[in-house]
């Protein structure tokens, strides 16, 4: 068994029996995610709205000339029986007063002229939303609403397109008079490539797992902390330092062992968003397979790796050169957020399609290279995207090198002077 | 022979000399003490030895290596007890043998293992989490630990520091008969006199990073017209003093 596998073994072994570790490593990110997910769906989806429809106008009018009738009626109840299928509570009521009621999220007001500039060829028919400020049932009510009247306006304007159309002896379809200009939409790969609405869907999943990476950094540089600092403080790195063996094979089997804990962090994390997708699609009937690249996966966890590397490289010369724990912690939650920062704004940036003189400053932070790895695969630049992972791995092999070179036992065993 | 040759370490922390020149020899089958009160320089010493702390000035030769030089070449021939080592909680006495072992000793770990098993005396209780053990067990389980290959040196940082009678006993029984049994040379630190005076074959007084004197404990109780050990260190560091 060679020196390094020894290490190993040990760090292993221990982090093995760490229960509470592997629960907030593992279990929790497995099982929290997709309860959290769903909780939220459920929690939207159980929200009370409660919508109150005041029909001010209660009549009808015929447009005789366009053989069309409509009464208030008619937009009051199709309004009544959707917003009832989309789950809000509908209640009919004589005037708009309701408003003062706090439990009423919304107020549509069906207001008097209506159904008459509804049939009407020269006047437009208005129906009144009134929406409560900063109410999130207000808000989502509303958007029912607006697709429900939006529909019902659409249906009418045919029907007055048809009517015309008869009338003027001509032959014209509605849709040409309704929408003459409509966008029709091709999507293509970076190299312009025919792709399909699942590639789409890839690259979401690619923008997850760039932000996804914030969550091995952080259980990876604690672990570094705990492996130097807290095993200064508990009083066990002196024998180990005094093993005839060089340091920066225990160095290397810590880190090593840093990264098994990034690792394992990222599968669960990963297991655990996935499943909260699967969970959420399985209720609109798509098939997760259609949009899940195991390719990408792979890219995913191999970023993971070296992102773990570099974390733990930029973090290492500081954490052993600090005199306790909470300060040690204190430079890992730094560089955390460094890598937070910029994992978040991957998520919403293409940093490929950013101006040369914004994206070199950004290449001199090793998280960039993370980024740019996942993205340019997800679009489709391999050959790229490998280059960004070598570079992250060439910088935190560096890094590494550099600073177990500066170091030695006594360093880690006496703690600097404050 | 002499296995462990020191001179003239100095070491300066924070512009102080806690190490000022200390120099000894100590030869193979040989119990060789540092006397001294806290803060006199023996843990700097022995970890100067250890190759653990670099010295300013000075050089440690074990076994004819020069442990500054070539420090995981000397660690080869060294057991080291720290003064305030731990265990690791969560792995078995057992365990903690066999990781040492594996690096030490890759060719015959299971010997030294055995070897570790015999001298901590644990017994069964080695299978059990070292977490669970009380001091003397631990202090026991780490000593064992620092003998079971059978260094050449044996480096023992107060060994029985913090002990109890019965576990105190114990521990020097075993530094006492590995010596004896091994033909190596041991170098434990302490203040506790008594220990020293019947224990070692030979002890060094040190004193603000400075060894005072140094000989055969009754040669120095003779030299100082002292009943005991103690007494001749005081007397040794009112001498100095003058």
């Amino acid at each position: 068994m060679s020196d390094l596998t020894a290490l190993l073994w040990k760090e292993l072994l221990d982090l093995s029996r760490d229960y509470k570790t592997i629960l907030t490593t593992v279990l929790l990110p497995l099982i929290l995610l997709p309860i959290l997910g769903l909780v939220g769906i459920i929690l939207v989806s159980q929200q009370p709205a409660t919508v109150a429809l005041v029909d001010e106008d209660y009549c009808e009018s015929t447009n005789s000339m366009l053989n069309i009738t409509i009464s208030s009626r008619q937009v009051a109840e199709a309004l009544y029986e959707e917003l009832g299928k989309r789950g809000f509570k509908v209640i009919e009521s004589n005037d708009a007063s309701v408003v003062d009621d706090p439990l009423i999220d919304l107020v549509v007001v069906v207001p008097r002229g209506f159904a008459a500039n509804a049939t009407s060829l020269s006047s437009t028919a208005s129906i009144l939303v009134i929406k409560r400020a900063n109410v999130q049932a207000s808000a989502m009510a509303e958007q029912a609403v607006r697709e429900v009247i939006g529909w019902l306006s659409y249906s009418l304007a045919r029907v007055k397109v048809d009517a015309l159309s008869r009338y003027a002896g001509v032959e014209a379809s509605s849709e040409a008079i309704l929408s003459p200009i409509i966008v029709q939409q091709e999507i293509v790969t970076i190299v312009g490539e025919k792709a399909s609405v699942e590639e789409e869907l890839k690259g979401l999943l690619a923008r997850f797992l760039v932000l996804a990476l914030g969550i091995v950094v952080a259980p990876a540089t604690s672990f570094i902390v705990d492996g130097i600092i807290g095993e200064r403080e508990r009083k066990t790195i002196e024998m180990l330092v005094s093993l005839p063996i060089p340091l920066s094979k225990i160095i290397y089997s810590k880190i090593l062992a840093a990264t098994v804990v990034g690792i394992i962090a990222t599968l669960s994390d990963v297991a655990g968003f996935l499943t909260y997708i699967y969970l959420t699609l399985l209720v609109y009937g798509v098939q997760l397979m259609l949009f899940i690249d195991p390719l990408l996966l792979v890219v995913h966890a191999f970023t993971s790796f070296l992102t773990i590397l570099t974390s733990v490289a930029i973090a290492f010369p500081f954490i052993t050169r600090t005199r306790g724990i909470r300060s040690a912690s204190n430079i890992a939650g730094i560089v955390t957020i460094v890598a937070t920062v910029i994992f978040f704004a991957g998520f919403m940036v293409d940093y490929y399609k950013l101006p040369m003189n914004i994206r070199t400053p950004l290449y001199l932070i090793p998280f960039t290279h993370s980024v740019l790895a996942i993205q340019l695969y997800a679009v489709g630049y391999r050959l790229e995207s490998l280059l960004h992972a070598l570079t992250l791995l060439a910088l935190s092999a560096i890094l590494l090198l550099l600073s177990i070179r500066t170091l030695d036992s006594e360093k880690i065993l006496v703690a600097p002077p404050s | 022979m002499d296995i462990i040759v020191v001179e003239g370490l100095v070491k300066v922390y924070g512009g102080r000399r806690v190490i000022d020149g200390v120099s000894f020899r100590v030869r193979s089958g040989e119990v060789f003490g540092l006397v001294g009160p806290n803060g006199a320089g023996k843990t700097t010493t022995l970890r100067i030895i250890a190759t653990l702390v670099k010295p300013n000035e000075g050089r440690v030769l074990v076994n004819g290596v020069d442990a500054l030089a070539k420090p995981v070449e000397a660690r080869k021939f060294l057991g080291y007890l720290p003064e305030e080592a731990e265990v690791y909680p969560r792995l078995t006495g057992y365990e903690h043998m066999l990781f040492h072992a594996r690096l030490k000793c890759p060719n015959s770990y299971r010997e030294a293992v055995s070897r570790g098993a015999q001298l901590s005396g644990l017994g069964n209780r080695l299978h059990d989490k070292a977490g669970e053990y009380s001091k003397g067990m631990k202090r026991r389980l780490l000593m064992a630990i620092a003998l079971m290959t059978k260094p050449q040196v044996a480096i023992l940082d107060e060994p029985t520091s913090g002990l109890d009678v019965h576990a105190s006993y114990s521990v020097r029984k075993v530094i006492k008969e590995y010596s004896k049994e091994a033909g190596a040379a041991v170098i434990i630190s302490s203040h506790n006199m008594l220990e020293v005076e019947h224990l070692c074959d030979r002890v060094a007084f040190i004193n603000n990073g400075r060894i005072i004197d140094s000989g055969p404990p009754t040669e120095l109780m003779n030299k100082y017209s002292s009943a005991n050990i103690e007494e001749a260190f005081i007397k040794a560091i009112e001498a100095s003093a003058i």
